[in-house]
C-alpha cells in the first residue's frame, strides 16, 4: 500500500506541519519504507485479533490514584518565565476580532 | 570494572579528598575533553561547585550518604530547575524548567552534584544520539564510532571518566544500547520503579530513568537513590530495594536462553554472550532454553506504540509557553505550524507523522490497536519464560558502534538495532547491559539480563558475578578523572 501525497499533506495538517510539495515528494518514500515495516504486525496475527486478549491499558494501579483535589500550583511568575510575559499571560497575536 | 562511587565516597568520607576538589578535578578535565567528545551540551560548573560545598557541609557534619559529594551528570531531557533541559532539539532552545525532575530531585537529597546536561538525540528519537541539534557525541573508544542511543552523551561522559555517573531514559534501548557501545554498565528498571516527573515524555507507557555507571555494584546505589513511588506520576511504583550485598554467587540460577534472540546474529557478538553464559554455567547456573515466538514482532509493535504516544506528547511545543518561537506570522496557527516546522529536526517530524498516521480513525484498528493487542501476547510469552528461569540473557545490541553518519543511510535498517532492547520496553520489564568483551576491532560488546517485573535486584545480583569474574574487563580511557 502507497501512501499518496494527498494523505501526506493531511496528516501534516493534523500533526501542525508544513509540508510542501517539495518536502512531501522527499518524504514519501521513506513514509512508505516505515509503514511496510508498520505491517509486518501483520504476520504475527494468526486468525482473528477480536479473539486475542483485549488491551488492558498499562496496568496503572489504581490504588496510586490521589484525590481529585487542588494542589498547590507552581507561582505564576515561574510558569512565564521561559517568555517575555505581559502582565502575567503568555502574549501571542490577536485570536478575536 | 571499578566501583567508582563507593571509591570516591570512601575518599570523601576519609576526608583524602573535598567534594569540591574532586568536582574541580571533573570540571577542569570535560573542559579538556569534551570538545572532542561532545558529551555534554550544557555544563552547570557553578552549581555544581555550589553543590560540592553543601555536599562538604554534610560530609563534615556527619549526615554523609552514599551519593553525597559525588559529581554526575543528568541527560538533556530530565528537567532541573533553572538550567537549561533542551532534549537537545531546536524547539526547546533555551528553555529552563521551573520544577527538578523527582529522580534529580532525590539526587540533590543526597547531596550529589550535577556537572551538566549531556548530549542525546533529539527527543529521545534514534540509537546513534545522531539527530541532537548539537551534532553527535563520539565514542571515547573510538571517536570515529557513533556512543550509541538515545542517551550517548551520558555514555560517554561515563566511559570517559567526565562523570562518576549518568542518568539517562530508556524508551527503547536509550540506555542499555549506549551501555554497551560505550563498554559501561546501563541499567533499566522495572517500568515506574523510577518516577517519570520531569522526564520530558517521549513514549509515557514505555519511557524508564535508569543509571549509566562503571560498574554493577554503582548501578545498585544510584538505583537505590531514585527509585521508589511518587505522587506525581501515577504510574510510579515501589520495587523492591537491591540486594544489600553482592556477592556474586549463581549457583542453582536458571538462566534462560530465548533461539529468538539469537537468530542471524553476528558470530562475534553471539560467541560474546555464550562464553559469558558459559561462565555462569561452570559457576553451578542452570541453562533453560525457552522461547518468545513473537519476539520480533516486539520492534514494529514497539514503533507503533511509540510514535503515537510522542505525536500526542509533542503536541504541547506551540512556541507559546517556552523554546523557540518563529516569526514573521499572521496567525496564532501558523505560529505554531511554524514553530514545529522549524523547531523538530527530520527525525522528530517523522514520529509524529507516523504516530498521527496509526491514530487516524481510518487506521486506528489495523495499527494502534492491533500493535496493543500484540503487546499484551508478547507480555504473556515473556511471563510464561518466567515460569521456567529467573533471567534472561541475550546480546544488548546485534551489532557493535556504527561508524559516525552510518545511519543517515536506511531508517529500517537503523530500527533493527533495536531489536533485542525494545521489547524489555514493551513488557515494562528490568534489564541490564554489562560488556561482555569486544569485537576484531576491539569495540565492546553488551550482554544483556532480563528479568521479570519487579525482579530488578535480582537483574543487579546476576550482573554482579560477571564483574567479579572479570568478564567485562575493558581498558581504562586515557585523559578523565583518575580514580
Amino acid at each position: 500500500m502507497s501512501v499518496t501525497v494527498k494523505e501526506i499533506k493531511t496528516l501534516a495538517r493534523l500533526s501542525k506541519l508544513d509540508f510542501d510539495d517539495e518536502k512531501c515528494k522527499g518524504f514519501l518514500g521513506e513514509f512508505d519504507e516505515i509503514i511496510e515495516f508498520a505491517n509486518t504486525i501483520n504476520d504475527a496475527v494468526v486468525g482473528d485479533t477480536e479473539s486475542l486478549k483485549e488491551v488492558g491499558g498499562n496496568e496503572i494501579a489504581l490504588e496510586n490514584l490521589r484525590e481529585d483535589i487542588v494542589c498547590e500550583s507552581l507561582p505564576n511568575e515561574k510558569i512565564v518565565s521561559n517568555v517575555e510575559a505581559e502582565g502575567g499571560f503568555f502574549p501571542v497575536k490577536r485570536v478575536v476580532k | 570494572m571499578k566501583d567508582v562511587i563507593s571509591t570516591l565516597s570512601k575518599k570523601l568520607q576519609n576526608k583524602e579528598l573535598s567534594s569540591v576538589e574532586l568536582t574541580k578535578a571533573y570540571i577542569s578535565v570535560i573542559e579538556k575533553q569534551n570538545g572532542a567528545i561532545n558529551a555534554y551540551v550544557n555544563t552547570t560548573f557553578d552549581t555544581a561547585l555550589k553543590q560540592a560545598e553543601y555536599a562538604d557541609k554534610l560530609i563534615k557534619e556527619g549526615n554523609a550518604m552514599p551519593l553525597t559529594g559525588i559529581p554526575m551528570t543528568l541527560k538533556d531531557n530530565i528537567a532541573t530547575d533553572g538550567l537549561l533541559t533542551t532534549c537537545c532539539s531546536k524547539i526547546l532552545r533555551g528553555f529552563k524548567p521551573y520544577y527538578d525532575a523527582t529522580a534529580y530531585k532525590k539526587l540533590k537529597e543526597q547531596g550529589a552534584v550535577l556537572l551538566g546536561k549531556t548530549n542525546m538525540d533529539e527527543f529521545a528519537m534514534g540509537s546513534t544520539s545522531e539527530t541532537s541539534v548539537y551534532g553527535a557525541p563520539k565514542n571515547p573508544r573510538n571517536l570515529s564510532r557513533v556512543t550509541g542511543g538515545s542517551s550517548g552523551g551520558g555514555a560517554a561522559a561515563v566511559c570517559a571518566n567526565l562523570a562518576a555517573y549518568a542518568l539517562g531514559s530508556d524508551t527503547g534501548g536509550s540506555v542499555r544500547q549506549p551501555a554497551a557501545f560505550c563498554g559501561v554498565v546501563g541499567f533499566k528498571p522495572t517500568y515506574g520503579a523510577v518516577s517519570r516527573y520531569g522526564l520530558i515524555a517521549y513514549g509515557s507507557s514505555l519511557d524508564q530513568i535508569g543509571p549509566i555507571t562503571h560498574s554493577v555494584s554503582d548501578a545498585a546505589v544510584v538505583y537505590d537513590a531514585i527509585r521508589g513511588i511518587d505522587k506525581m506520576d501515577m504510574t510510579s511504583c515501589e520495587t523492591p530495594s537491591s540486594p544489600t550485598k553482592l556477592d556474586g554467587q549463581v549457583k542453582g540460577l536458571k538462566i534462560g536462553i530465548a533461539k529468538e534472540f539469537f537468530e542471524g546474529l553476528n558470530p562475534e557478538i553471539s560467541s560474546a554472550v555464550n562464553c559469558a553464559v558459559s561462565a555462569y554455567q561452570k559457576a553451578g547456573a542452570e541453562i533453560i532454553e525457552v522461547s518468545i515466538p513473537d519476539l520480533k514482532t516486539a520492534l514494529p509493535v514497539y514503533y507503533i506504540i511509540a510514535c503515537a504516544e510522542a505525536s500526542s506528547n509533542l503536541g504541547r511545543y506551540d512556541g507559546i509557553r517556552y523554546g523557540y518561537r518563529a516569526e514573521n506570522y499572521s496567525s496564532v496557527d501558523e505560529m505554531i505550524i511554524k514553530t514545529r516546522t522549524e523547531g523538530f529536526g527530520k527525525e522528530v517530524q517523522k514520529r509524529i507523522m507516523l504516530g498521527t498516521y496509526v491514530l487516524s480513525s481510518g487506521y486506528f484498528d489495523a495499527y494502534y490497536k492491533k500493535a496493543c493487542i500484540l503487546r499484551e501476547r508478547i507480555k504473556g510469552e515473556f511471563k510464561k519464560a518466567f515460569e521456567k528461569c529467573d533471567l534472561l540473557f541475550a546480546p544488548t545490541a546485534p551489532n557493535t558502534a556504527f561508524k559516525l553518519g552510518f545511519s543517515g543511510g536506511n531508517a529500517i535498517e537503523t530500527y533493527l538495532s533495536d531489536v533485542s532492547t525494545v521489547p524489555v520496553n514493551v513488557c515494562g520489564l528490568p534489564a541490564i547491559s554489562i560488556p561482555c568483551g569486544t569485537d576484531k576491532k576491539g569495540l565492546p560488546i553488551g550482554l544483556q539480563i532480563i528479568g521479570g517485573k519487579f525482579a530488578d535486584g535480582k537483574v543487579l545480583f546476576a550482573a554482579y558475578f560477571a564483574e567479579k569474574e572479570g568478564l567485562c574487563t575493558l581498558p581504562e580511557i586515557e585523559g578523565g578523572v583518575k580514580i
